[in-house]
């Protein structure tokens, strides 16, 4: 593996968990990779396909997807059906070739700044040793 | 000689436009090649001497009826296409007062080009486990209809054993050939949104450039915009020109649906669609 190559991540981060679980790690002062650039949406539910697929298409190498945790939704439900639709994208995905390693979900809490860090971390790192979308 | 099932559909075709109680049938009529059939909407009474139905009869005819929102049709279809209405019936496009369903029990249906059938059924109707429509209001009973029993999936599970980077070579190859008529979504009685996605300007989704990953972005929307919804009449197939196994997309997505939410569309128009709604308990392979 090139030791330049340097992994391109997307981060869809829900406001009123994970993204707030990012500005704890910030806040706490906690180191993580990177690679990670944060787009802050209303909630994971908000996450279309096509905003991951439009990330794929760009040369994105990940994408993470991050909400609250199972039941403690700001809006209820919003990532029981993320959740739904991202198990079917992500078969979707393998089946294309695209990689389901490559789109992973997560679920952060306000105050599990560490929790966020370990994620990233682990993530920048899988994806690094995948490499690059060649030819996509 | 037409066949008895013919003659039950042009009767109930009469009976509905004598008595008003629709203003058309949409139905099929022989095309000009003499051979395979075209679709065909009857107006008057005179006309349904000219409705058929046989093997060459692969058109969903459902899709007409969300152009005809206002007008009560009647509408033949085989049981494929009926799930069709159900599925429109669910999603609230159609009402079901303002359709009458003339359902026929289908033999299974050929490959059709000008002049032109195939002796062997298509592949999805040696798999398919309908002979009767799950909805209809009169059902123009052929033959007795025998179905073989196959696996529906076995093409799509050779698929998914194949190696990471030969089905990234093979969708690739198959989304590169892609014109963009978007034929698949003319024809397709899921896709019936006023203004679709690769439509909008701003922002602009899918670009007018030729190009592969425009093509690829939209082949995987068209069939995500269809999880759950697809009801596998494969007429998006029928179409492609550039012949793309759609089909092996859609089914895989059906197969996904039916394992991790014991769902099929079109069945019953009352059941929740799976992406519609969730369940608290499951965790479908996300760790928590």
């Amino acid at each position: 593996m090139n030791s330049e190559y340097q992994p391109k991540i997307i981060g869809f981060l829900c406001n009123w968990c994970s993204y707030a679980g990012a500005d704890m790690a910030g806040t706490s002062r906690m180191r993580y990779e990177p690679n990670i650039r944060i787009i802050r949406v209303p909630c994971s539910g908000r996450v279309d396909p096509i905003l991951l697929l439009k990330c794929f298409q760009q040369g994105v190498d990940g994408v993470l997807v991050s909400g609250c945790h199972p039941g403690d939704c700001h809006y209820n439900e919003g990532n029981y059906h993320a959740r739904r639709k991202f198990a079917l994208l992500r078969d979707l995905l393998d089946y294309l070739g695209i990689g389901k390693e490559r789109l992973r979900i997560e679920w952060c809490s306000a105050s599990e700044g560490q929790r966020f860090v370990d994620k990233v971390s682990n993530f920048t790192k899988e994806i690094a040793e995948l490499g690059p979308r060649s030819g996509s | 000689m037409d066949s008895e099932l013919i003659q039950q559909i042009r009767y109930q075709a009469r009976d509905l436009l004598e008595s008003g109680t629709v203003k058309g049938v949409i139905g099929y009529e022989r095309a000009s090649d003499g051979l395979t059939a075209r679709p065909f909407f009857a107006y008057e009474p005179a006309a349904v001497e000219r409705l058929i139905f046989d093997e060459t009869c692969s058109h969903n005819l459902a899709r007409y009826l969300v152009d005809k929102k206002n007008e009560k049709m009647a509408v033949v279809v085989k049981p494929c296409d009926s799930r069709a209405i159900n599925l429109l019936l669910n999603e609230e496009q159609i009402k079901r007062d303002m359709v009458f369903v003339i359902g026929v029990t289908c033999p299974g249906v050929v490959e059709t080009s000008w002049n032109h059938k195939d002796e062997e059924l298509q592949a999805r109707c040696k798999t398919c486990q309908l002979v009767e429509p799950p909805v209809y209001d009169f059902l123009a009973n052929g033959e007795a209809v025998e179905r073989p029993q196959g696996e529906p999936y076995l093409d799509v599970q050779q698929m998914e054993t194949k190696p990471i980077t030969e089905r990234k070579a093979f969708w690739s190859e198959q989304f590169d050939r892609c014109i963009r008529c978007y034929a698949c979504r003319q024809v397709c009685p899921g896709c019936y949104c006023p203004e679709c996605f690769v439509e909008q300007l701003n922002p602009l989704w899918v670009g007018i450039r030729i190009a592969p990953k425009e093509n690829e972005l939209w082949q995987i929307m068209r069939a995500f915009h269809l999880a759950g919804r697809c009801i596998g009449c494969d007429e998006c197939e029928r179409v492609c020109p550039v012949d793309i196994p759609l089909s092996l997309l859609n089914r895989k997505l059906e197969k996904e649906v039916k394992e991790l939410f014991d769902f099929q569309a079109g069945l019953n128009p009352e059941e929740q669609p799976p992406l519609a709604t969730f369940k608290k308990e499951e965790k479908l392979g996300f760790e928590e």
